[in-house]
């Protein structure tokens, strides 16, 4: 040691320092250690084994009690006790014969364990044996010799094992049929109480009270820090997915999903009443449980909810508030904050469906996600995808109505104050309002508004091409066009037009759902007289197509005189105070300055000046409305003479919902900066992103104003954020069979063409079911109760199981032509204007749907003659079955009342599928629950339903002699033939599967 | 308060904040006799005693404790990657004052003719153990364990996964080449990235066969060395010391300028209204379109750079820098004047920048070459 006073400082004073710096560190170790060990997760897991020992015990003391409490378990315990007094009593005389067992068992296992040894030595001398033979080595016989006296040992040995089990056997045999009572009751005894045995284990496994004494000890030990890499009570549960990937752009890694590690009870129907976050998921049939459409283990969490799966605190989790309370209690709470590294967020609570998009994205409507499913409706009602490209509505038709032939329809004036106020004239319009908005809504916008408006209508009637409308007939002396408003009134409610439109003069407080939706399909038909002519009503009802060839609506095929009546009803109603509305003079000095705002910029200033002055005035107003048109858009929704090759002008949204929000423009207003906030606030007031700007008026936000309501806002903005970028792998998909596109293709056709509108199909729709209802009241004088039960008979079937019912060669001229099938129905099955994919592929999609073989069906040729058919017959006349009273046979109509009308048997043969005539006569309840068709073999006692007296009473020969001979009813009658089917239109064969 | 915070972020702007800095640095750290004397008169040099450093430290604590009241201020101080240099600037600042601190009591020491404190140290011996090792050892614990404490207080900054097509805004470089990326301002890339730190490094190899005076060897001195000293605390306190925090704290989206307290809104705009040299003679001055041949067109910029790299060390030589011209003799001249030039071009530039809207005083995109 150096001498102290050699020494710079004090050593005394270093040693102290010394001491204190390493118990500072090993203090910051320990804490270190301490902050890396006490995790959140790990307190959730010990509050949720509360809960579950909580639980246990309760089943297991209710288990118990009820067990106890059964009469039969009382009796079973006395047995038992008697049975134990009497083995006591009777068996312990073998106690001997034990003890001989007991002494023959030892013997038996030395005698076994020689065998062994023998066996093996055995073994290994064959082999010795067998290689001498082979090598033809000298000592053969040698080894051949121990080879043989080896195998002699093993024969005396298995002599020996052999007797020795057999008394064994025996023996036991005495002392077990004694215990043999008492054993029978046991296993009884173990039947009761086999539930309450599986919580008791339970408990013992969880629960410290229950434990032994070493599972205590262990119970401790193993969650202290570092001994914990072993089996911790406490542990992060994980689902690692691997066809279920995250994006880290350069590659794709598998999602691991943490989530479960605090919501334990999550997949657990027994946690359903306890709070978060181990309640159960609210839709276990749906989802994570085993035998749901998405287990657990394949699918995880975050795919659709969003969120950091790896995440294990509630932070690192990145879960989404739903609401600004939530918001302030999370941050108290947990000191939650948004992670905005993150780039997907758990989904809020109220867009949670959401994230079914991703995967469903080729359905039309998701079952489920009825919020998800309103969103896409809307969507497609209001055409956001027009002018926001889509993937999903890629080919679908522009929304609008054509405007081709505008000037033929209706009047400048009329263009005018529609364009300036569409919700004034038609409250529920889905024409969405350009002008007066909160970008536009100074003065002098206003009156540049209105300048433009005089442009746009200027330009759409001067590109107008001429439209003959045709003349409706004359009738009487002196001549008068047909027309009667009083006759229009009954067809219009009748004939089906109410399952696309409405007649609602006034705003209605009901919230718009999907049902309701189908029933604006087509326009609020009011104001008609002050929009159009009776002439062009008439001429739009009796050929649609002609005036606008892409047009949703259907020929209803009515006749002259009908088409008349009802244009003359439909033009009864006129908006009076929308068309007395001045219409602002054409200011020419303000329309100069848009001219020039547009002329600038293809031209230079002086070249403007000159340009402008010799424009006439309609020719500005013409050059404007066509800059005005590109510049709003309004040619992504109608068709407009000149714009025919402009792409949309909005941006697409195929994958909005994956844009980071730091992509959006928030400009000046103070939301919240998320993607859900901005589309809500955009969605509510389009423009409203311009606020505080300085902006020329062409470079203003152009978005027209939808006005949603809050809740349709919602469902928008949940359909938007479900526009994403990640696909998940083909694994996880809905499989992509043929049947799987044929529904989906198909599906999109019934969305387009509203057939959802008059019939169910998939359990949906028949929107026109309570206006038929209604004209049961008002023209056939049915009472409210009589008109609710009667509508199913005179409204449009339900399409339940048609793929099952009729025949695809038939169905596809059907839907090309229809023809009448159910001549009491006053609604008709329209006439669409589809073209042979349609066609095709709503044949396939019916097909699909029920499973069945497309395009080959059986067919079956009924034989007119022979003992079958003789007694097809009789079950089908009066004595029988009485058919011919309720179904229509060609011409000769039932004698009953129409709604006891049934389908015409002529077109039987061609229609139906013989096969579901054999079922629909066997059990129509189990085809159409509550059809009137009355069932005839009791499905209860089939055997003994038939009548005894026709084919020895064999049920299933009568019902193929009934249905053979109602086919040649068929045969007999000249029914209906198809029209011809569009050219290429013939039905093709399924593509084969890929 | 918020006209407070206001006139600190007008302050903080680099044109104000960096002229200020100039306009005091020479006096707070004068080079010549001239300027010491001015230094003693306004007694500046009572800063570097304790009194001084408590003023020092306090008004910079007090600074921050203001600051840290501020949300945006709060915002950008405490973020994970920035504390650093928090810690930088009261580190930089404290090792300043301190080793000023010695220099001052020597150099009063030496005008009083005595010998400077650190003759007394070396008579005295001190061994290796435990005197120097134990000591190292103990600040050795305390830095492990002040590094355990402030990864539990700091989580690592992790970001987004890296995306090549979405550049985070504002992209910056690592904090000790903020100062490379605040040149890229003011210079094209090639002089800003390559040839400015290839002249640093030269130019810090050349420093010991440049100055070769002996004094302050071995303890320290500001007077005696203080042409030295001023220049090299000019460009490590003002050109990389002040260029990283300005580029940590004050540089926000795109770039642009924030002050301390202004929100880092990333849509703000700042007007780009730079010219070339050629533009400021031919079409401001002259008003005349440019000349096509790019030599001509040029011709003012080359003639620019001729001058100050070929006359200015002639004429400096033969006024202002004559005793040093003649202490070092013809090429440890140049090799002087060049690097100094070359460094004082960085603050010249960006005062061209603020006054005159110069972008580049040579500016031929046609061979990628500007200046």
């Amino acid at each position: 040691m150096p001498e102290p006073q050699e020494r710079h400082y004090n050593i005394n004073k270093l040693n102290l320092l010394f001491a204190v710096a390493s118990i500072t560190l090993l203090g910051c170790l320990v804490w270190m250690f301490q902050n890396d060990f006490d995790r959140e997760w790990k307190g959730y897991q010990a509050r949720f084994r509360d809960l579950e020992i909580e639980k246990t015990r309760v089943a297991y003391d209710l288990e118990t009690h009820r067990v106890e409490a059964q009469a039969d378990y009382q009796t079973l315990e006395s047995d038992l006790k008697t049975a134990q007094i009497n083995f006591q009593a009777q068996c312990s005389k073998f106690d001997d014969v034990k003890k001989e067992i007991s002494a023959k068992e030892t013997e038996h296992q030395i005698l076994d364990q020689r065998y062994r040894v023998t066996k093996a030595e055995l073994d290994a001398a064959k082999f010795d044996y067998e290689d001498a033979i082979g090598k033809g080595k000298s000592d053969v016989s040698k080894v051949q010799k121990h080879y043989e006296l080896l195998q002699g040992q093993i024969g005396e040995l298995k002599k020996f094992l052999d007797a020795n089990q057999e008394i064994l056997t025996a023996k036991q045999g005495i002392v077990d049929d004694c215990a043999s009572q008492l054993k029978a009751l046991e296993r009884k005894e173990h039947e009761f109480s086999r539930q309450s045995d599986v919580l008791l284990r339970k408990l013992k496994k969880i629960d410290p009270n229950e434990m032994d004494f070493t599972n205590q000890i262990g119970g401790l030990v193993r969650d202290l820090p570092v001994i914990d890499f072993a089996n911790p009570k406490y542990k992060i549960e994980q689902v690692v997915l691997k066809d279920i990937t995250e994006d880290v752009n350069y590659m794709q890694v598998p999602r691991v999903d943490r989530c479960t590690t605090c919501h334990l009870g999550i997949a657990n129907p027994e946690y359903k009443d306890a709070s978060q976050p181990f309640t159960t998921h609210p839709n276990l049939e749906l989802f994570l449980a085993k035998d749901s459409a998405h287990p657990l283990e394949e699918f995880g969490c975050t795919v659709c909810h969003g969120g950091r799966g790896r995440g294990t605190d509630f932070v690192s989790a990145v879960h989404t508030p739903s609401s600004e309370e939530q918001k302030k209690e999370w941050e108290a709470k947990y000191h939650w904050h948004e992670i905005h590294h993150w780039e997907q967020p758990m989904l809020a609570k109220p867009f949670v469906q959401a994230g079914c998009f991703k995967c469903h994205s080729d359905a039309s409507t998701i079952k489920g996600a009825e919020k998800l499913n309103l969103g896409l409706k809307l969507i497609e009602k209001s055409g956001c995808y027009a002018c926001h490209l889509i993937d999903k509505y890629k080919d679908w038709p522009k929304p609008g109505p054509d405007l081709t032939h505008l000037a033929a329809k209706t009047t400048k004036q009329w263009a005018y104050h529609w364009i300036e106020d569409p919700k004034s004239f038609r409250h529920n319009t889905w024409m969405p309002s350009f002008f007066n908005q909160s970008n536009t809504s100074d003065e002098h916008s206003k009156i540049r508004g209105e300048q433009e408006i005089h442009a746009i209508v200027q330009y759409l009637f001067s590109q107008s091409e001429p439209f003959a409308l045709d003349k409706i007939p004359q009738v009487g002396n002196p001549p008068n066009p047909l027309g009667n408003p009083e006759k229009g009134k009954e067809i219009v409610s009748s004939v089906g037009c109410f399952a696309c439109h409405q007649i609602e003069p006034q705003p209605s407080d009901t919230k718009r759902d999907r049902q309701s939706l189908l029933r604006e399909q087509g326009p609020n038909l009011i104001g008609l007289g002050s929009k159009t002519s009776v002439e062009w009503v008439y001429q739009w009802l009796k050929d649609p197509n002609r005036y606008h060839p892409e047009t949703k609506m259907p020929n209803l095929r009515l006749s002259d005189q009908e088409a008349a009546d009802a244009a003359a009803f439909l033009v009864q109603d006129n908006n009076l105070s929308f068309n007395k509305n001045p219409v602002p003079p054409v200011d020419e000095k303000i329309v100069d300055e848009i001219t020039k705002g547009f002329l600038s910029k293809i031209m230079t200033q002086s070249q403007v000046s000159a340009k402008l002055a010799q424009m006439p005035l309609e020719e500005k107003l013409s050059f404007s409305g066509q800059k005005l048109i590109a510049q709003y858009g309004c040619y992504s929704c109608h068709n407009i003479k000149g714009f025919e090759n402009y792409k949309p002008i909005g941006t697409e949204l195929t994958e909005e919902g994956s844009k980071a929000a730091d992509r959006l423009d928030f400009g000046f207003i103070d939301i919240e900066h998320s993607k859900q906030e901005w589309f809500a606030q955009k969605l509510k007031d389009p423009r409203i992103f311009d606020h505080s700007k300085i902006k020329a008026p062409d470079e203003k936000l152009r978005m027209p104003n939808f006005q949603f309501k809050d809740e349709e806002i919602e469902a928008i903005v949940t359909a938007i954020l479900g526009f994403v970028k990640d696909k998940p792998a083909s694994t996880i998909l809905p499989q992509q069979t043929p049947e799987h596109r044929y529904v989906m293709e198909g599906e999109a056709i019934i969305r387009q063409f509203n057939c959802q509108g008059c019939h169910i199909i998939e359990g949906e729709g028949g929107a026109i079911r309570p206006e038929v209802a209604k004209w049961l009241q008002d023209y056939q004088g049915r009472s409210e109760t009589e008109a609710n039960a009667m509508v199913a008979s005179f409204s449009p079937p339900n399409l339940a199981g048609e793929g099952k019912k009729v025949q695809a060669q038939w169905l596809f001229g059907f839907l090309h032509q229809p023809t009448t099938i159910r001549p009491w129905l006053k609604t008709r099955m329209p006439t669409y204007h589809f073209n042979a994919n349609h066609l095709n592929a709503l044949v396939k999609y019916f097909s699909a749907l029920d499973k069945e073989e497309f395009p080959f069906a059986d067919q079956v040729e009924p034989q007119a003659s022979g003992e079958e058919y003789e007694e097809g017959k009789k079950l089908f006349s009066q004595d029988y079955f009485s058919c011919g009273s309720c179904h229509i046979i060609g011409e000769k109509m039932p004698s009953g009342t129409p709604e006891k009308w049934a389908p015409d048997f002529a077109l039987a043969f061609k229609r139906l599928k013989p096969e579901w005539i054999k079922q629909w006569i066997k059990n129509p309840q189990a085809l159409s629950p509550g059809t009137k068709m009355p069932t005839f073999f009791d499905p209860e006692s089939f055997d003994a339903a038939g009548p005894e007296d026709v084919l020895n009473g064999d049920e299933n020969l009568q019902i193929k002699a009934l249905r053979d001979y109602i086919l040649t009813l068929s045969n007999n009658q000249s029914a209906p033939k198809p029209a011809p089917a569009p050219a290429s239109a013939a039905p093709q064969p399924p593509a084969t599967s890929q | 308060m918020q006209t407070l915070k206001h006139f600190i972020n007008v302050v903080s702007s680099p044109k104000i904040m960096f002229t200020a800095i100039i306009a005091v640095f020479f006096i707070i750290f004068p080079p010549s006799e001239g300027l010491w004397k001015v230094n003693k008169w306004l007694k500046i040099d009572r800063l570097w005693t304790k009194r001084g450093g408590i003023l020092i430290f306090s008004s910079l604590l007090i600074f921050f404790l203001f600051g840290v009241s501020d949300h945006n201020f709060q915002k950008i101080v405490g973020k994970p990657d920035n504390v650093p240099i928090v810690g930088l600037l009261f580190l930089t600042v404290f090792f300043l004052w301190f080793s000023l601190k010695q220099a001052r009591q020597n150099d009063l020491r030496i005008a009083q003719g005595l010998k400077p404190h650190e003759a007394d140290d070396a008579k005295e011996k001190v061994l290796v153990w435990p005197d120097l090792v134990y000591i190292e050892f103990i600040c050795l614990i305390f830095c492990a364990a002040l590094l355990i404490a402030w990864s539990i207080f700091l989580k690592a900054p992790i970001e987004e996964p890296a995306n090549p097509t979405v550049s985070p805004n504002p992209s910056k470089a690592p904090w000790y080449f903020l100062g490379l990326q605040e040149m890229l301002v003011y210079f094209d890339p090639w002089i800003a990235g390559v040839l400015f730190p290839t002249v640093i490094i030269v130019g810090m190899m050349c420093i010991p066969y440049l100055d070769d005076n002996k004094n302050g060897n071995g303890y320290f001195s500001f007077y005696e060395r203080k042409t030295a000293i001023s220049i090299f605390l000019f460009f490590w306190l003002v050109l990389w010391v002040f260029l990283i925090v300005t580029g940590t704290f004050l540089r926000g989206p795109n770039w642009n300028f924030f002050g301390p307290f202004e929100y880092w809104d990333p849509h703000k705009l700042e007007a780009l209204t730079n010219v070339n040299l050629s533009e400021l003679v031919y079409m401001i001055f002259l008003k005349r379109s440019l000349p096509h041949n790019i030599f001509l067109r040029e011709l003012w910029g080359f003639l620019s750079l001729f001058c100050y790299f070929g006359l200015l060390p002639l004429i400096l030589a033969k006024t202002a820098l004559k005793g040093v011209y003649q202490k070092l003799g013809n090429l440890r001249y140049s090799i002087f004047i060049i690097l100094l030039l070359m460094s004082v071009g960085l603050p010249l530039k960006m005062f061209l920048r603020w006054t005159f809207n110069i972008k580049y005083i040579v500016a031929i995109p046609e061979f990628f070459f500007n200046i």
